[in-house]
């Protein structure tokens, strides 16, 4: 296999579904389990807001049920994370995405502010959308190739992907999260209960550079 | 100038729908001036429609306690592809044999068909599939519980 990814150090076979651990997908997929097992043993942070001018400053209460299901999804963000960073398939790598982009929706349902909830609602629009293009340049690399496995795209006698399908992929991916369109996460952030929607960000880094390793291997 | 202005549209949210809509607007002019597209005969999942079997449309062929022609992406990852397509429960082989239509009551009956591509080849598929659901449902309830 070439590429950008090096050999695969390690195959995990789930019937025609293979997880390939190469290098680079290794990098991303411990990236991912780190931050988990960071969200999963740490405490939400307290945010507070500092008047400026005067010494007032206002502590957000968060319940602790609301923290709960903030952790749960972000939990679950950071395994679909590490389920789309090995996938060595390009309908399960869709699918992987388009639950990256469920859960970053989420991890800020719970709280309470306008401009959050505004952000995230114009942000689920357009993940909602981009699994159109996401899932149809899936289905058109099963068309135009024969096959979805990304090691047997990756031979060197095996039909190439239209660019044009690539693009499809790529702007289905960017719709989950990529610059333009990450301005509606950025003002996710604003949630408070960091670690926790850090997840959002980091789930987004780490899609937009496995979808550019798949698009240049296949 | 007129990079402060896009980054001044950009950075509205209220605007990336419109913005992600124009760019896929784009990529299908794109798309449709580039057709067509070749398409490879030699697919991984072929299919044969018959549309007088009593299966129809989940039909793979075989015979139950036999092995079906299936065709898959990694034979030694499967060594028992075959055998879970050709399976029915006999109240389901019975209902096959009273109506034509078995076929359409995938989920209705138990021991129906269990398609082998769906649920044994490319089972992860189907896993995943599920946890987008469980996890829209768990934000759906979640938000419907907190209004209460």
């Amino acid at each position: 296999m070439i590429g950008i990814g090096g050999q695969p150090l390690f195959i995990l076979p789930f019937g025609d579904i293979v997880l390939y651990f190469t290098p680079f997908t290794l990098t991303l997929f411990i990236f991912a389990l780190v931050f988990t097992v960071l969200v999963i043993i740490s405490k939400p942070e307290r945010q507070i807001d500092i008047v400026f001018g005067g010494d007032a400053y206002l502590a957000k209460e968060i319940s602790i049920s609301d923290m709960k299901f903030r952790r749960f999804m972000a939990i679950a963000c950071g395994l679909a994370s590490m389920g789309a960073m090995v996938t060595g398939d390009i309908f399960d790598f869709a699918l992987f995405t388009s639950l990256v982009g469920i859960c970053n929706v989420g991890i800020v349902a719970a709280v309470k502010s306008r401009h959050v909830q505004n952000a995230a609602y114009q942000y689920g629009l357009v993940a909602m959308s981009a699994t159109v293009p996401l899932f149809a340049g899936a289905a058109i690399v099963a068309a135009t190739t024969g096959t979805l496995s990304i090691l047997q795209l990756a031979l060197p006698g095996a039909t190439k992907v239209p660019l044009l399908v690539k693009a499809l992929l790529t702007l289905g991916v960017m719709g989950e999260g990529m610059a333009p369109f990450y301005a509606a996460k950025a003002e996710m952030f604003r949630a408070p209960g960091a670690p926790y929607v850090i997840m959002c960000s980091l789930s987004s880094l780490l899609i937009f550079l496995r979808v550019i390793e798949v698009v240049l291997t296949v | 100038m007129i990079i402060s202005r896009i980054s001044r549209f950009i950075s509205n949210f209220d605007n990336l729908l419109a913005l992600f809509a124009g760019a896929c607007a784009v990529l299908a002019v794109l798309f449709v001036l580039f057709l067509p597209l070749p398409y490879s005969e030699d697919q991984l999942y072929p299919k044969e429609i018959d549309e007088s079997s009593p299966l129809y449309p989940y039909e793979r062929g075989g015979t139950p306690f036999e092995r079906a022609d299936i065709h898959v992406q990694y034979p030694e990852n499967s060594p028992f592809a075959g055998y879970v397509t050709a399976y029915l429960t006999p109240f389901s082989l019975a209902l096959s044999r009273l109506t034509p239509h078995a076929g359409t009551t995938i989920v209705a009956h138990p021991g129906g068909i269990l398609d082998e591509i769906l649920y044994n080849t490319r089972g992860l598929d189907t896993v995943v599939e599920t946890t987008i659901l469980f996890i829209a449902f768990a934000i759906g309830s979640y938000l419907f519980r907190k209004g209460s």
